[in-house]
């Protein structure tokens, strides 16, 4: 028998895809490859949230339903970075991330 | 015709009008002369003369004057035919004093004069000019008017008269004055003389205000009136004494005469005061009804006849204490009270009971009909007051010191003003106010004569400038009036005015000639011999020198005659006031002595100078005209027949109309001694002249007696003379120096205490305000720039945080949420461990 998959495994799922995340967000120059760090950190949120609405009784429809907002927000997210990614590539040819510091104080 | 009155008025008003159009002129000039560039200010600016002053202003005010002498001249014969001339020749004065004394009475008129037998409104008008509305109080209207009597008719055709005859003089004295630029000898500037425009208009504008003034003076039926005139007449008097004001000699007489106559005014006002207050009215005919108990009253009154026209006295009732509105009064000679009758008492049955009674219920705030009081002390200032004016004015001792100063204006100017007009209108005045004179007062007014026609004329003798000698000469006539009104002669001393205002015009105009002559010298000493070269000159003042001199047959002989009986009546009756007869007696002989030393040392004898001897020469004609018609006035205009007769004259009868009754009443006894003793002291005084005349000319003629001798024997005395009796330097020592020290007492408290403190003061506050200053700078300042420094400075630091770098804020991001969430999560631990 299958021993039983609790809430803590799914936590702990999350919370390994947040940290791949972030720290591919943080450690990529390329701009896809940030755009990718951002799709995992929102899927790690997405597991908690379904975990949560599996386990927890309470938030049994809120957890799936923030599940979906999240899903397609990030769709639209990814539609619009991807364009500005486009953009920037046009102006700088590049999409090295590092090179975009006009922003800086 | 209506009111022949009018006539006056007109007369008096047309030198004004003359006064307006010259000034309208000369401003107009002033105006245009900024733009005469244009064609239109060009032609008024040429058209009144342009740059050199033109004749026509000086037609304009001459014709003035002459239709003013035509329209009193006119006046003059109609007052005549509405006032025969009849009552007086039966009734001499002290005669008909005699006849009322013995209830012979019958009601006269009221009025001022006493033979008005016109309706009096053909003669005067009064009309309100100002009214304070005061309720009760008595005397609450300031009224305008003109009151002819026949004291007025006279003065105007005199004042008139001598005016015209003076503006003629002066179109040809003032002659230089025509030219664009004058120059002045007498002034030096940096570059030689002064040089000035000419000013022929202006002193003809300044002529025409004088007359109006005067003439209005002449015509006033009240005190205020007068006192309007009189400080216009003063500051006339003050702009042509002061006409040649680049010369500081000029101008600081002007400014002494001016002072002097304000010493004199205040009096005056004090006076009028005085009587505004407790009498209330200014009126003449009022006030001289209020004082003097009037005739109407008595009839049927025997115990009142001998009051009649005189100040009732009294004293307060013992016992009676005043109320709230009056006080009871027992008539009595010696009382300290005077009694003030209703204005309209012709029926006045409370007068009449006071009368019969002997007790008066005064009221202090009387309406018609009912009696009131003043005390008698404050009457007595009120007069000594006005007369105080008067003394500023008539030059009396001891205000005299500014008419001889004043002699620094131009000629003319001192034989109108200073010698027949002006001065005259202190004797006018205490003339026309003589009701108004308490015993006490007249004596003061008969001593202050005396002891002016004494000194001026022992000046006169020492003198050696022409026209100072004749100022002092004036002076002391002036004395001659003021003592004659003293005494009680009031006919004898206007009518020494009238005629002593033709000679002495005459005398003035003839020096002016004189000194035109000699091209502007007014030394004696450097003349003499200028008989040949001016024979009109000296014969005309030869003529006025024998007027003044009193000799038989010319006018001054009948009115000096006049009064010199009048002073030896007076000391008849009363002996201890001697020296008012033998002061104008010995001064009979003085004034025969220096007027005719003057003579002698302008015009007879070697010339002492060959210069101005050489280029003297006789006047142009508008100058020797009017010598020669004074003259002619001067020798007859006191004739009357028998020719002997001072009484006789038509002048003499006509001024004795306006006689106020009170003179005749109180000095009837006075009079009739003087009508007996004229002849002893016409002869005294005839011989003490002829004296006089035969020392003059041993000495300055014949040589028998050497003046320089004369002068090294009694030095002391010359140098008292010479220096006007130190009247002078005695008013510098107590008056003008004390005044001085004490002005710059003031300069120096006013620099030092009251600039010091202000300049403290403004050095405090500057000090305070560069330290304020410095707190503003440095510490508000300061402070705000350290806050933006500081800002500015952390702003620095902290833009360094902005890398730009994606991935950095993402780390950051990262480090964050977790810091958040550590905290969160041990929040959360604290809380749920309660």
């Amino acid at each position: 028998m299958m021993p039983e998959v609790g809430l803590q495994s799914y936590l702990l799922l999350g919370a390994l895809l947040f940290v791949c995340g972030a720290v591919c967000m943080a450690m990529k120059r390329n701009a896809i490859g940030v755009l990718m760090g951002v799709e995992l950190v929102l899927n790690g949120a997405n597991v908690n949230f379904v975990a949560f609405a599996r386990f927890n009784s309470t938030f049994e429809i809120e957890g799936q339903i923030f599940a979906l907002f999240v899903i397609v927000m990030a769709a639209a997210e990814a539609a619009i970075a991807l364009a500005i990614v486009l953009n920037f590539y046009n102006n700088h040819m590049t999409v090295d991330v590092d090179t975009a510091e006009e922003l800086k104080g | 015709m209506e009111s022949p009155g009018l006539l006056y008025v007109a007369a008096t008003f047309l030198p004004l009008a003359s006064f307006l159009l010259l000034l309208l002129g000369g401003g107009l000039r002033a105006a245009a002369k900024p733009v005469r560039d244009t064609p239109l200010g060009g032609s008024i600016f040429r058209g009144l003369g342009g740059d050199a002053p033109i004749k026509t202003g000086a037609y304009i005010a001459t014709g003035a004057i002459g239709l003013a002498f035509v329209l009193s001249l006119i006046g003059f014969i109609l007052f005549k035919q509405d006032h025969p001339h009849e009552a007086v020749e039966h009734t001499a004065p002290h005669q008909e004093a005699v006849e009322h004394a013995a209830g012979a009475d019958v009601v006269q008129d009221w009025r001022l004069s006493p033979l008005s037998l016109a309706d009096p409104s053909r003669w005067s008008v009064s009309v309100d000019w100002a009214s304070l509305n005061m309720g009760s109080r008595p005397a609450t209207t300031l009224s305008l008017g003109y009151h002819i009597d026949s004291l007025t008719t006279v003065m105007f055709l005199m004042v008139s008269f001598i005016a015209t005859l003076i503006h003629v003089f002066s179109i040809g004295y003032m002659g230089d004055e025509l030219q664009p630029t004058v120059e002045d000898h007498q002034v030096h500037t940096v570059d030689g003389h002064l040089r000035r425009r000419g000013r022929f208009g202006r002193f003809f504008l300044f002529l025409s205000l004088f007359c109006f003034s005067m003439l209005n003076l002449i015509l006033a039926d009240n005190l205020f009136q007068v006192f309007l005139s009189w400080e216009l007449v003063g500051i006339c008097s003050y702009l042509l004494v002061g006409f040649y004001y680049e010369r500081r000699s000029a101008s600081n007489a002007a400014i002494k005469a001016f002072v002097t106559n304000r010493v004199g005014d205040a009096g005056f006002i004090i006076g009028l005061l005085i009587l505004w207050t407790y009498v209330g009215t200014l009126n003449f005919e009022d006030l001289f009804r209020k004082i003097r108990l009037p005739e109407n009253d008595i009839a049927n009154v025997a115990t009142a006849s001998s009051l009649r026209h005189r100040i009732v006295r009294a004293a307060v009732v013992p016992g009676e204490a005043p109320s709230r509105d009056g006080q009871k009064l027992q008539i009595s000679a010696g009382g300290d009270q005077v009694v003030l009758f209703p204005e309209y008492s012709r029926h006045s049955e409370e007068v009449r009971k006071a009368l019969d009674t002997g007790i008066v219920d005064a009221k202090f705030a009387p309406r018609t009909g009912q009696l009131g009081s003043m005390p008698y002390w404050v009457l007595v200032v009120a007069g000594l007051g006005i007369f105080l004016g008067c003394v500023g004015k008539s030059a009396q001792f001891p205000l005299h010191v500014w008419l001889p100063d004043a002699m620094e204006g131009p000629t003319p100017v001192s034989a109108l003003i200073h010698a027949a007009t002006m001065v005259a209108a202190g004797v006018y005045l205490v003339g026309r106010c003589f009701p108004l004179f308490t015993p006490e007062a007249r004596l003061v007014i008969a001593y202050t004569g005396g002891i002016t026609l004494f000194m001026a004329a022992t000046i006169a003798i020492v003198q050696t400038d022409i026209k100072k000698v004749l100022a002092y000469s004036t002076v002391s006539q002036l004395g001659y009036m003021m003592l004659a009104l003293g005494v009680g002669g009031w006919i004898a001393g206007l009518f020494h005015l009238i005629t002593h205002a033709f000679f002495k015009a005459l005398l003035f105009l003839g020096s002016g000639s004189v000194i035109y002559g000699c091209h502007h010298e007014q030394d004696m000493t450097k003349m003499g011999g200028l008989y040949p070269k001016m024979k009109v000159t000296a014969i005309t003042m030869l003529v006025g020198m024998l007027t003044i001199a009193g000799i038989p047959l010319f006018s001054g002989w009948y009115s000096k005659d006049a009064i010199l009986a009048q002073a030896l009546g007076f000391v008849q009756e009363y002996p201890k006031h001697i020296l008012l007869f033998l002061l104008p007696l010995l001064t009979a002989g003085i004034t025969a002595f220096y007027m005719f030393r003057l003579w002698l040392l302008t015009f007879a004898g070697k010339p002492r100078d060959e210069h101005v001897y050489e280029h003297a020469h006789e006047s142009p004609r508008t100058m020797t005209v009017p010598l020669i018609i004074l003259a002619v006035f001067s020798v007859a205009v006191a004739w009357g027949w028998p020719l002997y007769d001072a009484e006789a004259s038509v002048l003499n009868s006509t001024i004795e109309q306006s006689e106020p009754l009170s003179a005749k009443i109180e000095f009837a006894t006075v009079h009739a001694f003087a009508h007996g003793s004229h002849a002893l002291a016409g002869n005294l005084a005839l011989g003490l002249v002829l004296v006089a005349l035969i020392f003059a000319s041993l000495i300055y003629h014949s040589r028998v007696l050497d003046p320089e001798e004369a002068k090294q024997q009694f030095p002391g005395i010359h140098r008292f003379l010479w220096n006007k009796w130190y009247v002078d330097e005695l008013y510098s020592a107590i008056i003008v120096r004390p005044a001085l020290t004490v002005a710059h007492w003031c300069r120096k408290f006013d620099t030092r205490v009251i600039d010091g403190t202000v300049d403290a003061t403004a050095r405090g506050v500057v000090q305070l305000s560069r330290w304020d200053g410095r707190f503003d700078l440095g510490i508000i300042d300061g402070l705000v720039n350290l806050t933006a420094r500081v800002v500015f400075a952390v702003g620095g630091r902290l833009r360094t945080v902005q890398t730009g770098y994606l991935r950095s804020y993402i780390l950051f991001l990262v480090l964050a949420a977790i810091g958040i969430f550590a905290v969160l999560s041990y929040f959360v631990a604290f809380v749920r461990a309660g």
